[in-house]
């Protein structure tokens, strides 16, 4: 067996349908999520929180009715380290010490081992606040009648500003057919992970603090843990336990809850449990940003996009956490897969007295593919063209350079795309039918498009920064086991990691398994986010496993026909000589990558995954509700290494992603979510997902593992866009914000009438 | 939860005297009860489970009608070939709600008793709520109130009553049966709820110690009826607006007609004005139009749930067209 | 660093014995937050420190502590009262009737198959078997099940003998992160059993009261199709 990386035709392991690693378990009810597990003499946690959006703490009341010696208090004091979370900045604190600056803001922990006691007591503490003027929304904030944040800065309650330019947007005005603008919003969205965040923490003077629990990334926690508690690298051990959903959810708010947890286990000299309730997970842990966004285009008489204007603006709550981040990559997004030759992009993410926003599946994206995709439509109205062609005509080619004058030397395989997803939509004799039949039915069906990218890995430097390190080891048990910090929960790492490995080593699926997700075990190659674990991290384990491979035949006299039990003999004798069997490989940037920072120009990403999305909606006008009847989604992904689990993370992606647009809204009350049950904050049931219809094409870019690219929130993008677009081509209706709820749609058909004699259904 | 006490009686007449005391609160699903409890809005002292009583029957009256214990799952009401054949806008109703594991707890009395969604009402912490704390007010009047009531609300609560298969009841006109610790009796369902007003803790007629036994449907008029329910996702939601309509047509017109909705009223609300602008009238669209507008006649719509108002008259005009068609 | 504790079959990780129940009162007080916590006992919180396995004898398995503890008020002698659970008896005599069987199951029986995704009915997460239909057991009191069977997903299948819809799960890929796996499995079985009807739509309405945030909807709609159509009616 050799490496068969360049050829597609001869791959047995990689592009097959493989069983889940953790498969069997998960059936059996056997895998382990955190709540799952107890210690002895373990006690639980709680946290005590904010009840006003922003102000100062005056005093801390215990009520005298209960029996505080039981428990275990731990208040801001109490932290060894620094008593700040940090994901970028260090603004945000582990525990409130005298300012607050959002509802849900944690204060102090308590710790019983009755877990039952818990809400009472924790109910029990009273906070005398003097309350401050609250920002709740981004226009109060930009109003900066109250400062916020970064009263000491250039930008106050601005967490980060990008602008963005290319060519000369101010001239080309002068030189359009038609000017038109647009505004677009979208809402807060929350994961809704079925498993809520948790932790167990445990301390001891020899071995430091060790926490277990439902998390992405297991080196951020680790790297804010030291921080808090002022320990070294080794002192400090995070286990990911079971991950029951995170979507981007649990990428920095882990690092809070593990933060509380070994506070009280510090304190308590025993293993501590904290498990968020459905309530306390839905009020106090991060969401996707809302966003506003504002367009003017200019286009010439053909279509043509000649310039683009866009502001932006997202909600990143009260500390700034990942909203530098999310805003790189929303206004990295905001021009579509088109060429345009002038442009300018401000973008600005704003401090509200909110719950912190965080990471959730498009990071930015979402937000941003929404307001373009619509847009496009409106420009498809003004100029009088199909909303199609206006997008083909302006679709981005190989060689085209893109708003950071990236020149995409990567196939740009987007015609094809779209002319799959017309062909396998049968969109135009649709669009024709429904056209005709809408005339006489109030239930009005649609037909709408979304072109979108999604940059693959982290934007421009990132991942030279991040500096990934993975590989393979061989264990004396004879199994290869995959290292790295990457993580599961749910999308297959595990599996299509399994799957690298096993092609570039040549041997069986079954011979591969993973190391523990413990940052004592495993090297950090970065967090499991960006869409990047296949692509980059793969990339690392397809060369490390090469590298070995190359090894073995140096060293141990593998042959180049190898069987499988010829690599497990050879890797017994480089044990013998070496004292174990390990290969592990850094990260390399592709050649040609080239990031600026400050002017934002250059190669944003290495590689892009490209989509067209159709849609197709009934809108019932008469009872206001809108219904996706049906989806298909075509894709360009590179390799794609599982066609099971690539096509479970497009249904999975879609399926938010109409709940994004129809039905996920988040009622804030004082900057507080006062929706947080399951049952009125709601989702998309197996009813309310349509057929989901997944296609693949495949463009193998070099660096990704065996030609893979990213794929995971990708599918999040296209949705809400295409959804709308259909509603409008059913409706003739124009809705530019999502969540879009019946009685939006109420609204805008209210004052139609209803004419009794024209109802025929 | 807060304690309690529990009790498993083996009879009837030993379930009404363990439950005549203050604090008593009958078990059978626990749905709405366990619910609440851990909620902290429902803190009985004491709860008689009622689910071994032998009130699990469901059997056909020599008048053609229907007795249904209170014990009867709603699944296996709505399963029921009888129901199926004879009721089908009650089976339709109960297969609307929820979902298939919380039909398999619900029985027939525990629904009946089913309490308001209204997140005010669920959450202790959230503010004055004159149906949890008579006295303090209502937090949903000028709060999030798109879910609330447009029909029967008072200055003291706006909530909505959330069940759909006592709106199905109603339509059908359902006798329940009752047995306390004074004996028997038997109460209308039009007379079972009443209006919050002033006392919006007061949800129905029982007193203290009182339990539903069962509940007679007489025969329905008509086979022509159906359950159209209006909500935010396909399932596992409550009604923003329901109908059950059962109508008698012949000639193309309706003879009789009964319509009661749900989603919108502090308690199943039968629309008797609606059906008498329509009895006698043409089986048509404009005539269903003016039922329509006289069921939401005296709509008091609030802040955010205005839209109630149209969707409603629009539920019960389709509603109407379906079941007549 | 603490292990993982590792159980005999004849041993449990036991909860605390009930609250003292002396003073029943609940506060009627508008800003009700009901208090037993004054009366939390010394010996509640001393019975906490330590507490491990407790040696029972094989065949029924002790619930709650037998030394001493007194019993929650019951105004009727206490009956005997005892659930089966994937096939073994349990006995729930001195059980808190608070206790939900949700966590009867994860926290008394260590049966953690069954997982709580929002603990009010919403999810389906915690879907189980009682007497072969499928109920939310976060909403059903353990006590309530006494002289009833109960089956969970642990009962359905073990490693190597997979449940004919476990095995079509795995095939289908009807799962991502698995949490909400054991609640749609057990509805799926229970479902079997149904009078519903053939359509794709009958079935999506049957399982809708299984959320799933990951989205595997399609992948599970394909295994119960396999199931349905290879079992007897």
């Amino acid at each position: 067996m050799t490496d068969d990386s360049t050829n597609p035709a001869q791959r047995r392991v990689v592009g097959t349908p493989q069983i889940r690693k953790e498969g069997a378990e998960k059936v059996l009810g056997r895998a382990k999520y955190v709540d799952d597990i107890e210690f002895p003499g373990m006690w639980h946690g709680a946290t005590v929180r904010s009840t006003i959006p922003r102000g100062r703490i005056l005093a801390i009341h215990f009520d005298e009715s209960v029996p505080w010696h039981e428990f275990v208090i731990v208040t801001a004091a109490d932290i060894p380290g620094n008593n700040h979370i940090q994901m970028i900045a260090a603004d945000q604190p582990c525990l409130a010490d005298g300012a607050v600056n959002h509802c849900d803001e944690p204060i102090l922990l308590i710790a019983h081992p009755d877990k039952r006691l818990l809400p009472q007591a924790v109910a029990s503490v009273r906070i005398d606040y003097e309350e401050l003027p609250a920002v709740l929304s981004i226009e109060e904030s930009e109003s900066k009648r109250e400062i916020i944040w970064g009263a000491d800065t250039s930008t106050p309650n601005v967490f980060k500003e990008f602008v963005l330019q290319k060519g000369n947007v101010d001239e080309a005005w002068s030189s359009a057919a038609c000017i038109v603008e647009g505004e677009y919003s979208t809402g807060a969205q929350e994961h809704l992970y079925i498993e809520n965040n948790g932790m167990i923490a445990d301390y001891s003077d020899d071995g430091g603090i060790t926490v277990w629990g439902s998390l992405q990334c297991p080196f951020y926690v680790h790297k804010s843990l030291m921080a808090v508690f002022n320990l070294p690298e080794d002192k400090v051990r995070v286990i990911q336990t079971e991950t029951g959903g995170a979507f981007g959810g649990k990428e920095d708010y882990p690092s809070i809850i593990a933060s509380h947890a070994a506070l009280l286990a510090l304190k308590a000299r025993r293993p501590i449990k904290m498990i968020y309730d459905r309530m306390e997970d839905l009020a106090a842990t991060t969401k996707r940003h809302p966003s506003r966004t504002r367009h003017r285009t200019a286009v010439d008489k053909d279509g043509k996009l000649l310039a683009m204007e866009i502001e932006i603006a997202t909600d990143g709550g009260a500390y700034s956490t990942l909203s530098s981040t999310v805003l790189s990559r929303a206004t990295l997004h905001a021009t579509g897969p088109y060429v345009c030759p002038n442009i300018r992009i401000r973008s600005r993410a704003w401090a509200t007295n909110t719950v912190p926003y965080g990471a959730f599946r498009g990071f930015g994206a979402p937000q941003t593919i929404f307001a373009i995709e619509r847009h496009m439509e409106h420009i498809a109205l003004a100029v009088g063209m199909d909303p199609v062609e206006l997008r083909r005509r302006n679709f981005l080619h190989d060689g085209d350079t893109t708003a950071t004058q990236q020149i995409m030397r990567e196939p740009v395989i987007l015609d094809q795309l779209l002319d799959r997803a017309l062909a396998v939509s049968d969109f135009y004799a649709k669009r024709e039918r429904y056209a005709r039949e809408n005339a006489t039915n109030p239930v009005k069906c649609g037909i709408g498009i979304a072109a979108f990218y999604h940059g693959s890995g982290f934007t421009g430097s990132g991942e030279r920064r991040l500096n990934s390190l993975a590989g393979v080891d061989v264990t004396l048990q004879g199994k290869v086991r995959v290292l790295v910090s990457s993580t599961e929960f749910g999308q297959g790492t595990n599996t299509i990691l399994a799957q690298i490995a096993a092609e570039a080593l040549g041997i069986s699926y079954d011979d591969v398994e993973m190391a523990p997700s413990d940052t004592h075990l495993i090297p950090n190659s970065g967090p499991t986010v960006a869409s990047r674990t296949s692509m980059v991290v793969g990339h690392l384990i397809q060369r490390s496993g090469r590298q070995l491979i190359q090894t073995l035949k140096e060293a141990a006299n593998l042959s180049d026909n190898y069987t499988r039990h010829d690599f497990f003999a050879a890797c017994e004798l480089l044990r013998a000589r070496d004292g174990e069997v390990k290969s592990l490989s850094r990260y390399e940037a592709p050649p040609n990558i080239y990031w600026n920072d400050d002017t934002y120009t250059g190669e944003a990403y290495p590689a892009f995954a490209w989509a067209v999305y159709v849609a197709e909606v009934a809108v019932d006008t008469i009872t206001y509700s809108a219904e996706v009847i049906d989806f298909h989604t075509v894709q360009e992904v590179g390799t794609v290494l599982n066609p099971t689990l690539a096509a479970g993370q497009i249904e999975g992606g879609v399926a938010q992603g109409i709940g994004y647009a129809l039905y996920e809204k988040v009622q804030l009350k004082n900057g507080h979510m006062f929706n947080n049950q399951m049952t009125n904050y709601i989702m998309p049931t197996a009813q309310d997902v349509p057929p989901i219809h997944v296609y693949f094409e495949q463009i193998p870019f070099a660096y990704g593992a065996f030609g893979a690219k990213g794929i995971g929130e990708l599918p999040h993008d296209g949705p809400a866009p295409a959804i709308l677009n259909a509603i409008q081509n059913a409706t003739g209706e124009s809705f530019s914000a999502i969540p879009l709820l019946p009685e939006d749609i109420f609204l805008r058909f209210a004052s139609y009438g209803l004419d009794p004699e024209n109802i025929t259904a | 939860m807060n304690q309690f006490n529990y009790l498993h009686p083996a009879s009837t007449d030993q379930a009404v005297s363990s439950a005549s005391s203050d604090g008593s609160k009958f078990i059978a699903g626990g749905t709405t009860l366990v619910d609440l409890m851990k909620l902290y809005v429902e803190n009985p002292s004491t709860l008689v489970d009622v689910n071994d009583l032998p009130l699990a029957q469901v059997e056909s009256l020599p008048n053609g009608g229907l007795r249904v214990g209170a014990m009867v799952r709603n699944s296996d009401l709505a399963f029921h070939p009888t129901v199926k054949e004879k009721y089908a806008v009650l089976s339709e109703a109960l297969l609307s709600g929820a979902s298939p594991q919380l039909r398999n707890m619900a029985t027939t009395g525990g629904n009946l008793l089913q309490r308001t969604r209204c997140p005010y009402f669920r959450d202790v912490t959230a503010g004055p709520c004159n149906k949890r704390n008579p006295g303090t007010g209502c937090s949903a009047i000028d709060g999030f109130n798109r879910t609330m009531a447009i029909l029967g609300t008072s200055d003291h609560c706006i909530a909505t009553h959330p069940s759909d298969m006592d709106v199905a009841m109603t339509a059908l006109e359902a006798l329940i049966f009752i047995e306390g610790p004074k004996g028997k009796r038997s109460v209308p369902i039009n007379d079972f709820y009443k209006l919050p007003g002033d006392t919006p803790h007061i949800e129905n007629v029982l007193e203290p110690g009182e339990l539903i036994t069962h509940v007679e449907i007489p025969p329905a008029i008509s086979t022509k009826q159906h359950y159209l329910k209006l909500r935010d996702r396909a399932s596992y939601e409550f009604a923003l607006a329901s109908a059950a309509v059962v109508a008698r047509v012949e000639g193309g017109h309706i003879h009789s007609v009964r319509i009661a909705m749900g989603g919108v009223g502090t308690r199943p609300w039968r629309a008797h004005e609606a059906e008498a602008v329509l009895t006698g009238k043409p089986a048509t669209p404009a005539h269903f139009q003016a039922a329509a507008e006289a069921a939401l006649r005296g709509a008091k719509p609030h802040t955010e749930n205005a839209f109630k108002v149209e969707l409603a008259k629009r539920c019960v005009i389709r509603a109407l067209k379906v079941a007549t068609a | 660093m603490a292990e993982r504790p590792t159980l005999r079959d004849d041993q449990q990780l036991l909860d605390l014995e009930p609250l003292s129940p002396s003073d029943n009162s609940v506060t009627d007080d508008a800003s009700s937050i009901p208090s037993n916590l004054g009366r939390v006992s010394r010996r509640t919180f001393l019975s906490g420190l330590g507490a491990t396995g407790l040696m029972v004898s094989a065949g029924t398995f002790a619930l709650a502590e037998e030394e001493s503890g007194t019993p929650p008020a019951q105004e009727n002698p206490s009956i005997s009262r005892s659930t089966t659970i994937n096939g073994k008896s349990y006995d729930l005599t001195g059980l808190d009737p608070r206790v939900t069987l949700l966590d009867l199951l994860r926290e008394r029986i260590y049966f953690t198959g069954t997982k709580k995704g929002c603990d009010h009915g919403q999810c389906g997460a915690c879907t189980v078997h009682v007497n072969g239909r499928r109920v939310n057991s976060c909403l059903t009191l353990a006590i309530m099940t006494a002289g009833k069977e109960v089956t969970t997903i642990e009962g359905l299948g073990q490693p190597g003998n997979l449940h004919p819809m476990q095995a079509a799960f795995v095939e289908h890929d009807g799962y991502q992160c698995g949490y909400c796996t054991s609640g749609q499995i057990m509805s799926a079985v229970a479902l079997l059993k149904e009078p519903i009807g053939t359509t794709d739509e009958d079935i999506k309405q049957a399982m809708a009261g299984n959320i799933c945030r990951c989205g595997a909807y399609p992948n599970i709609l394909a295994a119960v199709k396999q199931v349905r159509g290879n079992a007897s009616a």
